[in-house]
């Protein structure tokens, strides 16, 4: 089940973003799939936040958008609970396959080897620090061998709990893992580092800042879940734009001149460019407007630095 | 005169009223659109005919009858209606029927309402002609025609923990001929036929009817695209279809793993799914349909038909495995001349008359087709405009 390679292309031509399933396996493909994700990740918040009808939010909607979530954030769970080693992906007696859950998400024949689920682009090698413009470029070299390192520590994820205010959710965990990133990432049983065709290794560094976005990026990634249908019109109020610009502030807008959401001819197309900017412009509270796109969008690093520090309390 | 309306192909509008009108729930603060969701016409018993009309929440029967003949000549009254002095009245005079000018009148019969917490998605007659079902998101009520202040819920699938809840109830319908026997289908894919027989609460389906996923198509949307949107049983009853996002499948009855035949409406979306996420059209709504009988083939459910973008809809021949696309616009197509069939380019080289995907409007849909049940004639609705189209005259 695991890296079948039958139809796990990456196709130069065609938008990484729609077109084939990608695997995380190969280099280029796997950013683009965690790209992918997190795209959709972030779509999918965003039309569960932003909604602010009159009427009654269609449940059937909802309920789809809640499942693609869950998903995403089931695939991010048993990709974070394994050890950070390289599975090559033709391994067929995975040293790691006992860390699998044993219900397996819907992708998980896609994800064979571990990613961190943090910035979700994470290709580098493991001696460098990240920034994520540097992730694209460098990511057609990363076939270093696995290398147990210092990581950051991967919280326990949080049961499904009952819906509360997600910011003050977030908050929590910002606080609980901010005081120290210690490393408790064990080193697992040989990995399949005989096979010098390694995939290439996710990063388990991150600058001490980046650390700290990395976690509430995934701290908000493990929230829970507005599940709560009953609520309606007043889900509004948990849409936080602070929390958001943290989830964004990791990503460079270089990333997404990947635009994956247009076709390769691209002419007068209809459909709506996906990129961050987009996505962050629609983030504004009270706004109940459709994304409307292209816009330039200059993302302005200082303010969101700003941002970051207030929330952190420093 | 009926035939000759055909031959002309002309339509006018028969009757207009409004059904429902908004209104305000004050408990959740929240308004209830007086849109309309379903309406599905009774068989007809005498002059007047009758019509199940519902919103998200409240279902209305409405007769619908016309009056051509008003009585004129009374003995005591003038024409007015005011009351003639009975000293003028010397002779008796016997009302007499005249014919005056078509009118249609409607009336709301019975309104049913309070049965349901979310938002209704169907409404179907049962072959009894007494009964009907109506479905929301997740639960099924069973009503008496007659009868407005009680229903039957006979299929529940609310969880004790919302949090829990991740499949609701996109459509149902009854059978045509076994009126203890409906089906409904969910937002994973699947459908349950359930026997009303069995158990006073059909939680329990009779059938589960689902395909296994094709693993070379999975995607992040391979749920939400699955998802039915519409349930329709063939006229004998052996077979029912189901559409969802990309395609109509037909079901055999009899046969639960998979789909007896699958017809492909619009393939070539496949790839542009990111983007009918983020614009919310992956979650456009399609219904689809059977042709009606034909003059000459009695009651086979042959020909499907169903909406899709860039106002094209589609029709699928089973028997002989081609399928049409063509579209309802004004621009493309005059009165009475024969609609040209189209082709969407999906990839590669566009030929001459072929439409590329990329320059599809996604904001003319088709969602709702529907097909005469006696004659070759189709409604197709745009998003402001309904079509007529009709067979070709020989």
């Amino acid at each position: 089940m695991l890296g079948k390679g039958g139809k796990r292309k990456f196709d130069e031509h065609e938008d990484g973003l729609e077109g084939k399933v990608v695997s995380p396996t190969d280099g280029p493909s796997k950013v683009s799939y965690t790209l992918q994700r997190q795209t959709i990740f972030n779509i999918s918040l965003m039309k569960l936040y932003n909604h602010r009808p009159l009427t009654e939010p269609s449940l059937q909607k909802t309920v789809l958008i809640n499942n693609m979530l869950r998903r995403i954030q089931e695939e991010l769970k048993q990709e974070g609970s394994l050890r950070p080693m390289f599975v090559a992906a033709s391994q067929p007696a995975d040293p790691l396959s006992d860390n699998f859950r044993e219900a397996q998400p819907a992708f998980s024949h896609l994800a064979s080897p571990p990613l961190l689920p943090a910035d979700l682009v994470s290709t580098m090698p493991l001696e460098s620090c990240l920034t994520p413009a540097s992730l694209l470029e460098d990511d057609t070299f990363c076939t270093s061998p696995a290398v147990p390192h210092d990581g950051p520590t991967k919280p326990p994820p949080p049961a499904l709990q009952p819906v509360k205010d997600s910011f003050s959710s977030a908050l929590d965990e910002i606080e609980e893992l901010c005081p120290a990133p210690t490393s408790a990432v064990a080193v697992a049983a040989e990995p399949a580092a005989d096979d010098s065709k390694a995939q290439p290794s996710e990063s388990n560094i991150h600058k001490p800042e980046g650390l700290l976005e990395s976690r509430t990026a995934e701290s908000k990634l493990m929230d829970p879940l507005p599940g709560n249908f009953e609520i309606t019109a007043s889900t509004g109020f948990l849409t936080d734009l602070t929390l958001d610009d943290i989830l964004f502030a990791d990503i460079d807008t270089s990333m997404y001149d990947f635009d994956p959401c247009t076709s390769a001819t691209g002419a007068a197309s209809k459909m709506a460019p996906v990129s961050a900017d987009e996505l962050l412009k629609t983030l504004a509270p009270y706004s109940s407007q459709p994304v409307t796109p292209n816009q330039p969008f200059k993302m302005d690093l200082t303010e969101l630095d700003h941002i970051m520090e207030v929330l952190v309390g420093s | 005169n009926k035939t000759q309306s055909h031959s002309r192909g002309e339509y006018n509008v028969y009757s207009t009223f409004q059904s429902h009108e908004p209104e305000f729930d004050y408990l959740k603060s929240l308004e209830i659109e007086e849109k309309i969701n379903k309406i599905r016409w009774l068989p007809q018993k005498n002059a007047a005919q009758f019509l199940l009309s519902t919103n998200d929440k409240t279902i209305k029967l409405w007769k619908i009858s016309e009056r051509d003949k008003r009585p004129e000549g009374y003995n005591l009254k003038e024409e007015d209606g005011r009351y003639r002095d009975p000293t003028t009245v010397t002779t008796l005079r016997v009302p007499v029927f005249r014919p005056m000018d078509l009118m249609v009148e409607a009336s709301p019969r019975r309104i049913f309402a309070n049965a349901h917490t979310y938002h209704i998605n169907s409404i179907s007659i049962n072959s009894d002609y007494e009964t009907y079902l109506s479905a929301d998101d997740l639960r099924i009520n069973l009503w008496h025609l007659e009868i407005t202040d009680r229903s039957f819920n006979i299929v529940d699938i609310k969880p004790a923990n919302m949090e829990e809840l991740t499949e609701v109830i996109t459509a149902a319908e009854f059978h045509p001929n076994s009126c203890s026997t409906f089906v409904y289908s969910s937002s994973k894919g699947t459908i349950r036929l359930c026997d009303m027989r069995a158990s006073a609460l059909c939680d329990r389906h009779s059938k589960l009817f689902e395909e296994p996923e094709d693993p070379s198509n999975r995607s992040f949307f391979s749920e939400i695209i699955s998802s039915i949107s519409d349930v329709k049983f063939s006229h004998s009853g052996r077979y029912m279809m189901t559409r969802d996002y990309l395609s109509v499948k037909i079901w055999d009855l009899n046969m639960e793993n998979r789909p007896v035949e699958t017809y492909q409406v619009h393939e070539y979306l496949r790839s542009k799914l990111c983007s009918l996420y983020e614009n919310d059209c992956i979650f456009d709504k399609f219904e689809c349909c059977w042709n009606g009988s034909d003059r000459q083939v009695e009651f086979l459910s042959l020909i499907v038909m169903t909406g899709s973008y860039n106002n094209f809809f589609r029709m699928f021949d089973r028997n002989t495995k081609r399928d049409i696309t063509l579209e309802a616009s004004r621009e493309n197509n005059k009165p009475r001349t024969v609609l040209k069939p189209r082709k969407v380019c999906a990839s590669g080289k566009r030929k001459k008359d072929e439409i590329s995907v990329d320059s599809l409007d996604f904001n003319k849909k088709i969602l709702h087709t529907a097909w005469h049940p006696k004659e070759n004639i189709i409604a197709v609705a745009t998003t402001n405009n309904l079509y007529i189209f009709q067979d070709k005259m020989n």
